[in-house]
């Protein structure tokens, strides 16, 4: 199991080089002027413009630029914002804390509702609860996100003034506030974004969970087990929903980056401080540097993400294991 | 007998105790993360400079009446006065109440080392606003001798306006290079109503009014800058109650924002402008006409196919303007032409016609000499307001017999597509500068000439030219200002498809409301909070 854990995480980081090294490549060949991130649709005389690129390093060969880029990130250094004259790693870790808010806290509810709702589904395929979870979760995810989200701010926030339009934390808070006047607001401002992203995504754990658990339900075990008159609860959440989990944890390993990615338009609705809407941004400003930095964390995340899932469904499955 | 005279004596007493107190916050969104407000180093963003704007103190700005011309025209901030020498040398006197926020006063080294910044190629300063200004000096620590190129009306406005000193002390000795990304940068000191107190990296920027400010005791005691990147999530902050002013609302949520009774709109004259630019060479030849728009009557039949009145209000609401000239509501000062909006295609049909253009095999599409009448549009695809400009201008130029090709393109593509003149027609929008002169950045044959400039049209009229440099030479500027904008009405480089007024919504709250034309924030320390109206953010 070492040697295959091992094995693993090597492929994993040389597919991490690899994703760096086309990233850069290919953000480097996207269309448009890469000092649109400092000067704008500003005028520029030709003196000022050759001295802003040489102070960026902008017109360097690829292959230089490639090298430069990996050698220095194995020091922690991802370069610096042209827009934001800052290091990318410090703007990454700026946004990591709401990233990592907004994005956990959604896949551990998706993740524990979810596959609770869709393994009580699958154990009640005819009740009318379960068609009612199937009918509201397809509903709300048909709906696009920022749509979902413009509705709750109109509903909770501006209808009935219960919870903040927008950010991730009030900017009038005292800073000197406590800490539970602190997670108190942190948790005021999360309930709308969350809630949104919930209702946008959970119908996938649901249905996921639902069909490969209807799948083990009538698997030779279960019916041996309901044969030995297990307890039909028994049955249930060690027969069943245990060996469903194998799809629903490749599942989440591949949900992994939605924390940093897929969260851009929902960030956009409540002006939440993630790292999606500063990819967004990146993007359209040609801030090369914070592209490939945010776009770094994205490939880490995925592959961080499919190992985890790798190993556990090792660990879940005694097949796996002893092969 | 006695009595009169105390109660008024007491009122003012109360009334100066009051003033003396800054009380009340003011939160406002802004677009783009302030990240270095400070002027010249920071990266050139709405954000930084609506912070900056409140940090750091010009020598003077511009009056109530906007006006950029005459030695007069300006009032004093960190300049108490200014003594002319004569036609090509300006003294200007600093206050010597003035002080940076560290204590340290304002110097005259702080104006002349603002001005090296300026001319620091590094920092990517465009220079065009800066032409007149031949040097800047230090005669002591408290005069500065600004030294012009030649005679002109705007020397003040130029020097007074544009010259924002910054605190050599503190940052004379870095190089250029690292000021951008300096701990100044990130937490300046500045001379103004408020001192910069912290930000809260992704969320926002606090401001503390500064009770001892030379020029009066800043009305609020707190500013504080959200960052709310979409117009929908700021619109829903104001709404919420989350943020206490918006400017430039959108037409979308005028109604929403009217039914708010804790809301009012304030009209300012606007400083931004949306023009439909022709391109007068060949999309990306600069050495060649453009094979169709160089011609002025198809320049001018394309203008009045449109009905530029009802493009306007469905763009940007009642209130906007449709100039003749590429000229914002900003100018008003100035006064000028409007156009009288209506289409008139069959004008329109009839300089087509006179200039060869008619529909040779029946498509619906005028040709000459085998080739259609067919231009591309570009714009950027961000921009639902230009998208809608753009369709209206299909329609339009399709009823007088021309093919509109609609090309939305990434932000960062159109910019650089402008850069290079690749490009037939371009939907463009800017914030003019104050000084209607600024029309030569874009316009002049000077211009034109300069790889880099704002004249991505190349467009290039001696006349104009003229026009424009005794605007600021003769003795009745704001003459030579509308025969400039006439001249531009009948060359007609552009049709202008709105001049929308800055509408600001503000919290009912607030008193004393004060929006400058083109830097409307640079009055907000004299805001203040109706003390029956606080909220608790206020107390």
């Amino acid at each position: 199991m070492i040697g295959w854990v091992l094995r693993r995480t090597a492929a994993a980081v040389a597919l991490v080089v690899l994703g760096t090294i086309v990233l850069v490549v290919l953000v480097h060949l996207l269309p448009g002027d890469p000092l649109t991130a400092i000067i704008g649709d500003r005028a520029i005389d030709p003196a000022a413009r050759d001295a802003l690129a040489a102070r960026w390093g902008i017109g360097r060969p690829l292959p230089t630029v490639v090298a430069d880029f990996l050698r220095n990130a194995l020091h922690g250094d991802l370069g610096t914002s042209l827009a934001e004259q800052r290091p990318v790693a410090t703007i990454l870790r700026e946004r990591l804390g709401p990233t990592i808010l907004l994005g956990g806290t959604t896949l551990l509810v998706n993740f524990t509702v979810g596959l609770f709702l869709g393994t009580w589904s699958a154990l009640h395929p005819e009740s009318r609860r379960a068609r009612a979870i199937g009918a509201i979760s397809l509903a709300t995810y048909t709906i696009p996100a920022f749509v979902i989200g413009l509705g709750l701010v109109w509903l909770g926030a501006i209808a009935l003034p219960w919870f903040p339009a927008g950010g991730a934390s009030d900017p009038l808070l005292d800073p000197e506030a406590g800490l539970v006047a602190v997670l108190l607001d942190r948790a005021h401002h999360l309930a709308l974004p969350l809630l949104t992203m919930v209702l946008a995504t959970i119908a996938v754990p649901i249905r996921q969970q639902r069909s490969a658990a209807l799948e083990t339900a009538h698997a030779a075990w279960v019916v041996a087990a309901r044969a030995r008159g297990v307890a039909p609860r028994r049955v249930a959440w060690q027969h069943v929903w245990r060996p469903a989990l194998s799809p629903v944890i490749t599942l989440l390993g591949l949900w992994l980056p939605m924390l940093v990615s897929g969260a851009v338009f929902v960030e956009a609705v409540f002006a939440w401080p993630g790292i999606g809407s500063l990819l967004a941004t990146a993007t359209a400003q040609r801030d090369i540097p914070l592209v490939i930095g945010t776009g770094v964390v994205v490939i880490l995340l995925v592959q961080v993400g499919s190992l985890l899932a790798d190993i556990l469904q090792r660990l879940l499955d005694p097949v796996q294991r002893t092969a | 007998m006695i009595r009169r005279p105390i109660l008024p004596a007491l009122l003012l007493l109360t009334g100066s105790l009051v003033a003396q107190t800054p009380r009340g916050t003011l939160v406002m969104a802004v677009r783009q993360e302030p990240v270095a407000p400070v002027p010249y180093i920071g990266p050139s963003t709405a954000g930084n400079a609506d912070v900056a704007d409140q940090l750091f103190l010009r020598l003077a700005t511009l009056g109530s009446g906007a006006r950029t011309t005459g030695d007069d025209a300006l009032v004093p901030e960190l300049a108490q006065r200014w003594i002319r020498r004569d036609a090509r040398t300006v003294d200007f006197l600093l206050d010597p109440r003035a002080r940076w926020h560290d204590g340290v006063p304002v110097s005259a080294a702080d104006v002349t080392f603002a001005w090296d910044l300026i001319r620091t190629p590094v920092l990517g300063v465009d220079q065009a606003p800066y032409e007149l200004i031949d040097s800047v000096l230090a005669l002591d620590a408290r005069t500065v001798r600004v030294r012009f190129r030649r005679p002109s009306a705007e020397q003040v406005y130029t020097a007074g306006f544009l010259l924002q000193p910054l605190p050599r002390h503190l940052i004379g000795t870095l190089p250029a290079d690292s000021l951008g990304s300096s701990a100044f940068a990130r937490g300046p000191v500045g001379n103004g109503p408020f001192r910069f107190v912290r930000r809260v990296p992704g969320s926002s920027v606090e401001l503390r009014a500064v009770p001892d400010f030379f020029l009066g005791t800043p009305g609020l005691r707190r500013l504080v800058f959200r960052l709310i990147g979409s117009t929908d999530a700021q619109v829903n902050a104001l709404l919420a109650g989350e943020t206490d002013v918006m400017a430039e609302v959108p037409v979308t949520a005028l109604d929403r924002v009217a039914a708010r009774r804790d809301l009012r709109m304030v009209l300012t004259p606007g400083s931004f402008i949306t023009y439909v630019l022709f391109n007068a060479k060949a999309p990306g030849n600069p050495d060649t006409e453009h094979p169709i728009l160089a011609e002025q009557r198809v320049r001018r039949a394309l203008a009045l196919a449109l009905d530029r009145s009802a493009i306007a209000e469905r763009a940007f609401g009642p209130g906007t303007q449709t100039p003749t000239a590429v000229r914002s509501q900003a100018w008003y000062w100035v006064g000028g032409g409007q156009a009288s909006g209506a289409a008139d295609t069959a004008a329109a049909r009839r300089l087509l016609a006179e200039a060869g253009w008619v529909d040779r095999d029946g498509d619906g599409i005028r040709d000459r000499d085998g080739t259609p009448l067919e231009l591309g549009i570009i714009y950027p695809v961000q921009s639902s307001v230009f998208a809608g400009i753009a369709v209206q201008l299909e329609q339009a130029w399709r009823r007088v017999g021309v093919r509109a090709r609609l090309e939305a393109i990434d932000g960062a593509v159109w910019i650089q597509r402008r850069r290079v003149g690749q490009f037939d027609v371009d939907i463009a929008g800017a914030y003019q500068d104050p000084s209607p002169s600024s029309l030569a950045q874009s316009w002049s044959c000077t211009s034109a000439a300069q790889p880099g400039s704002s004249n991505v049209g190349h467009w290039c009229d001696p006349e104009f030219d003229r026009l424009r440099t005794t605007a600021t030479t003769g003795p009745d500027p704001v003459a030579g200002f509308r025969a400039m904008f006439a001249r531009m009405a009948n060359w007609q480089p552009a049709v202008v498809a709105g001049a929308p007024p800055g509408r600001v919504a503000v919290h009912t709250r607030y008193e004393n409301v004060v929006l400058r034309p083109s830097k409307p924030w640079t009055a907000l320390w004299q805001w203040r909070v109706r003390p029956s109206a606080m909220l608790p953010r206020d107390r």
